[in-house]
């Protein structure tokens, strides 16, 4: 008998419908939920050494929203230029590779993706990173051809390194990281 | 990846293929069904550096102008999340060079300095083990201090020289900084934007009846010169 072993890296996902921002009710807390995005909850009181700007706040929770959604439809469809909007640096290169790898094998993954609690720590004087971290709920099915072979539904955290571009914040680095990470 | 086994063997995983940290599903298939196991890769030891200075260019003897922010990776650019120390080492001409050391908290160190009173390039270098990124900023005169002119009176026309330009700190001014001349007599008030030439800004106004002419460069105002008759 042969068994057939895949191994996948655990990454997020995603699902959702319609856009609509939830709440921005001060600098420490913003929210971003539409019908087409994942929820993502941004924290930002322990944030230093810069504070957040609210219009920053907005536009982090915002667009990295945005990221998870093209994230999920990427690994979903195996296409990597869903990465072209939101991802840059060695994100885009990992996710990009490892689209490639699941085309090769004839995999895909899909996320479910439950909403994002993400806390800002780290926004550099200078205002050219910003560090994250996220605790997401997330549904991992992996696919082979048409088959489910693989469901988690479970916690993930994720390190996050976004900055800044001309119009909106790109996901520079996306690291899932242990539970006890943080 | 995906690989066809025989049960009872050893399966491989090649360090290649795992470079990224963070958890891994392998996953079994069979005719009956799928089962999975979970582990995790972890960072390597710390190899890679991202060190960003900001900003280019400083004036002197500014404080916490500088700001210098290291990233710790491994040599597959997974952030390293175990606290490690990074030494910033400062140096730059005619003043002392000095190091700081950091312990990274999730993978950065930072730190905010100020620059020395002395013009010319400040060498920044973040170093982790044998791993170091050198950064370069320039540090600028800053804003003039003492700024004086002399005047050369003519028949119809005066001609104004400053004295050298300065900062506090000693270092002149670059060249092509802009001083403003300003005439005020009969004929109204006129104002002329000149370059620093040779550490000097020069000019020549012609003169109608009384002037008064004051000299300003950046936010900083200079002597005031009268001409033509006293002051009114």
């Amino acid at each position: 008998m042969t068994q057939r072993p895949h191994i996948l890296r655990c990454l997020g996902l995603l699902v959702l419908a319609c856009l609509t921002l939830v709440s921005y009710s001060d600098f420490s807390a913003s929210s971003v939920h539409a019908s087409s995005l994942p929820r993502v909850t941004l924290n930002a009181e322990s944030i230093g050494p810069r504070p957040i700007e609210h219009r920053t706040g907005e536009t982090v929770t915002r667009d990295y929203a945005q990221a998870w959604q093209d994230l999920a439809e990427s690994l979903d469809a195996n296409r990597t230029d869903l990465l072209d909007d939101y991802f840059t640096g060695e994100a885009r290169s990992r996710l990009t590779q490892r689209i490639s790898e699941q085309q090769k094998i004839g995999l895909r993954t899909r996320y479910v993706d439950h909403g994002h609690q993400v806390k800002a720590v780290f926004y550099s004087p200078d205002g050219g990173e910003m560090q994250l971290e996220d605790q997401a709920q997330i549904e991992v099915q992996v696919l082979d051809g048409q088959n489910t072979i693989h469901i988690t539904n479970s916690s993930h955290k994720y390190l996050v390194l976004m900055t800044p571009g001309a119009d909106r914040w790109y996901v520079r680095s996306l690291e899932p990281v242990p539970d006890d990470a943080f | 990846m995906k690989r066809t086994i025989q049960l009872g063997q050893d399966l491989p995983i090649l360090g290649s293929d795992v470079v990224a940290s963070g958890p891994y599903h392998a996953i079994a298939c069979d005719s009956k069904g799928c089962t999975s196991t979970a582990f995790q890769v972890l960072p390597s030891s710390p190899a890679r550096l991202s060190f960003l200075v900001h900003p280019s260019r400083v004036p002197v003897s500014a404080a916490n102008a500088i700001n210098a922010t290291a990233l710790v990776f491994d040599r597959f650019h997974n952030t390293v999340l175990a606290p490690t120390t990074v030494e910033f080492h400062f140096s730059s001409e005619g003043a002392t060079a000095y190091t700081r050391s950091l312990t990274t908290l999730r993978g950065i160190a930072w730190l905010r300095v100020g620059s020395t009173s002395k013009q010319g390039p400040l060498r920044v270098v973040a170093s982790v083990g044998e791993t170091a990124e050198p950064r370069v900023i320039q540090q600028v005169a800053s804003e003039a201090c003492g700024l004086r002119m002399q005047a050369i009176s003519l028949p119809r026309s005066v001609t104004l020289q400053t004295d050298p330009i300065r900062d506090c700190s000693g270092n002149p001014l670059p060249d092509g900084t802009v001083v403003s001349f300003t005439k005020i007599d009969d004929a109204g008030r006129s104002t002329v934007d000149i370059p620093i030439k040779k550490g000097v800004a020069t000019t020549q106004f012609s003169v109608s009846g009384r002037a008064r002419i004051s000299l300003a460069c950046g936010v900083v105002l200079g002597n005031e010169i009268s001409i033509g008759g006293p002051r009114r």
